[in-house]
C-alpha cells in the first residue's frame, strides 16, 4: 500500500507538484468545454485562458504569503 | 506550417536542454567520484530504458488515442508542465526562492559522496550505476514526454512527421550540452537556467493553451498565428507577476527590519 501511495505521490509531482495548479488547471479545462458547447466561442476562449492565469496568480501569491512570513 | 514546425523544434530544444543539464551534473559527479565507467553504464541503460519508453508509449499513443481526446490531455499536461517551470522561473527572478546553481549542486552532490567515503577505482560500482542510472531516466522521461507531446500535437508536414522535428530539437540539445560540458569539464553554471526555465515555462503554457483549447471544442482566431498571441499574453502576464511579487517581498523585508532598528536604537 505504501509503494502504490509513494508511486502516485511520485507520478503527482512529475506531472504538478501543486494542488492549486492542479485544481486551478482542471477546472480551467473543464470551463472551456461546457463554455464552447453553452456559450460564445469567444467567451470560453477568454475564460480558459484567464482561469489558467488565475491558478497561476494564486499559487504564487500563496508562495509569497508563505515566504514573507 | 513552417513557423508551427519551427516553434515545437526550439521548444523541444529548449526544454531538453534544461534537462540534460541537469542530468549532466549528475553523471559529471559519479565519474569524478567514483568512476567514468560506472556513470556511462548507467547513463547508457538509462537511455536503452528512455528509447524503449518513448517507441512503446509514442506508438501506443498515436495508434489507439483518438486526436480531439489526445489533444486534450496533452493540452492538460503541457499547461501543468509550463505552469509548474513558470511558478519556479517567477519565484526565482522575484527573489523568493535562491537562483538554481549547478556549480552548488555539483559540490554538495560531490561533499554528500565523499561523506559516504566512496572513492575512485576502475570496477563497475553498483551505487554509482543505480545513481546515474537513475538521474538520467528521470530527467530524460521529462525530455521524452515533451518530445512525445509536441511530436504528437505538431502533426506531419509534407512527409515530415512532427515527432522527428521535437526529436532532432532535442538530440541538438543533447549534443550541445554534452559537448559544451566536455569541453570545459564543469557542471554548465554559465548557462542561465533559470532564464531557459522562463522560456520554456511561456511556451509550454502556451502551446498546452493552445491545443487544450482545440481539444475542449474552442476555435482560436487566425488558428496557428494565435500562438503568437497566447506567448505574449502569457509574457506580459508573468512580468507583472516579477514585478508585482518582487515590490511585495522588498515591503515585506522593509516591514521585518523596522522593529529589529527600533529594538537597537
Amino acid at each position: 500500500m505504501k509503494r502504490i501511495l509513494r508511486a502516485l505521490k511520485s507520478v503527482y509531482d512529475f506531472f504538478a507538484g501543486d494542488a492549486i495548479l492542479l485544481a486551478g488547471t482542471a477546472i480551467a479545462f473543464a470551463a472551456a468545454f461546457l463554455l464552447s458547447h453553452l456559450a460564445t466561442n469567444a467567451l470560453a476562449a477568454i475564460a480558459f485562458v484567464l482561469l489558467i492565469v488565475a491558478a497561476l496568480v494564486t499559487t504564487l501569491l500563496r508562495e509569497a504569503g508563505g515566504s514573507s512570513r | 506550417m513552417i513557423a508551427h514546425f519551427g516553434a515545437v523544434f526550439v521548444a523541444a530544444f529548449l526544454a531538453s536542454a534544461v534537462e540534460f543539464v541537469e542530468a549532466f551534473t549528475i553523471v559529471l559527479v559519479i565519474g569524478v567520484t567514483i568512476n567514468w565507467r560506472s556513470s556511462l553504464a548507467g547513463t547508457a541503460l538509462a537511455v536503452v530504458a528512455l528509447a524503449a519508453i518513448v517507441g512503446v508509449l509514442g506508438t501506443a499513443l498515436i495508434r489507439y488515442v483518438p486526436l480531439e481526446a489526445l489533444r486534450l490531455i496533452v493540452g492538460l499536461l503541457l499547461v501543468l508542465f509550463g505552469l509548474k517551470w513558470l511558478k519556479k522561473a517567477i519565484m526565482r527572478y522575484a527573489g523568493l526562492k535562491a537562483l538554481h546553481d549547478e556549480e552548488a549542486i555539483y559540490e554538495e552532490r560531490l561533499a554528500e559522496l565523499r561523506a559516504r567515503g566512496v572513492t575512485p577505482g576502475k570496477r563497475l560500482d553498483p551505487f554509482g550505476v543505480a545513481t546515474s542510472f537513475k538521474s538520467v531516466l528521470l530527467e530524460g522521461l521529462e525530455v521524452a514526454f515533451i518530445v512525445i507531446t509536441f511530436g504528437i500535437q505538431a502533426g506531419s508536414y509534407k512527409g515530415m512527421p512532427g515527432m522527428a522535428v521535437a526529436a532532432l530539437g532535442a538530440a541538438l540539445a543533447l549534443l550541445v550540452i554534452v559537448g559544451a560540458g566536455t569541453l570545459v569539464r564543469a557542471p554548465l553554471q554559465k548557462i542561465p537556467e533559470n532564464t531557459l526555465k522562463f522560456v520554456v515555462g511561456i511556451m509550454l503554457a502556451s502551446f498546452g493553451t493552445f491545443w487544450g483549447g482545440e481539444g475542449a471544442g474552442l476555435a482560436w482566431w487566425g488558428e496557428d498565428l494565435f500562438l503568437l498571441a497566447l506567448v505574449a499574453f502569457y509574457l506580459a502576464a508573468s512580468g507583472l507577476l516579477i514585478l508585482l511579487l518582487r515590490s511585495g517581498a522588498r515591503r515585506a523585508g522593509e516591514g521585518s527590519e523596522r522593529p529589529t532598528r527600533r529594538a537597537i536604537e
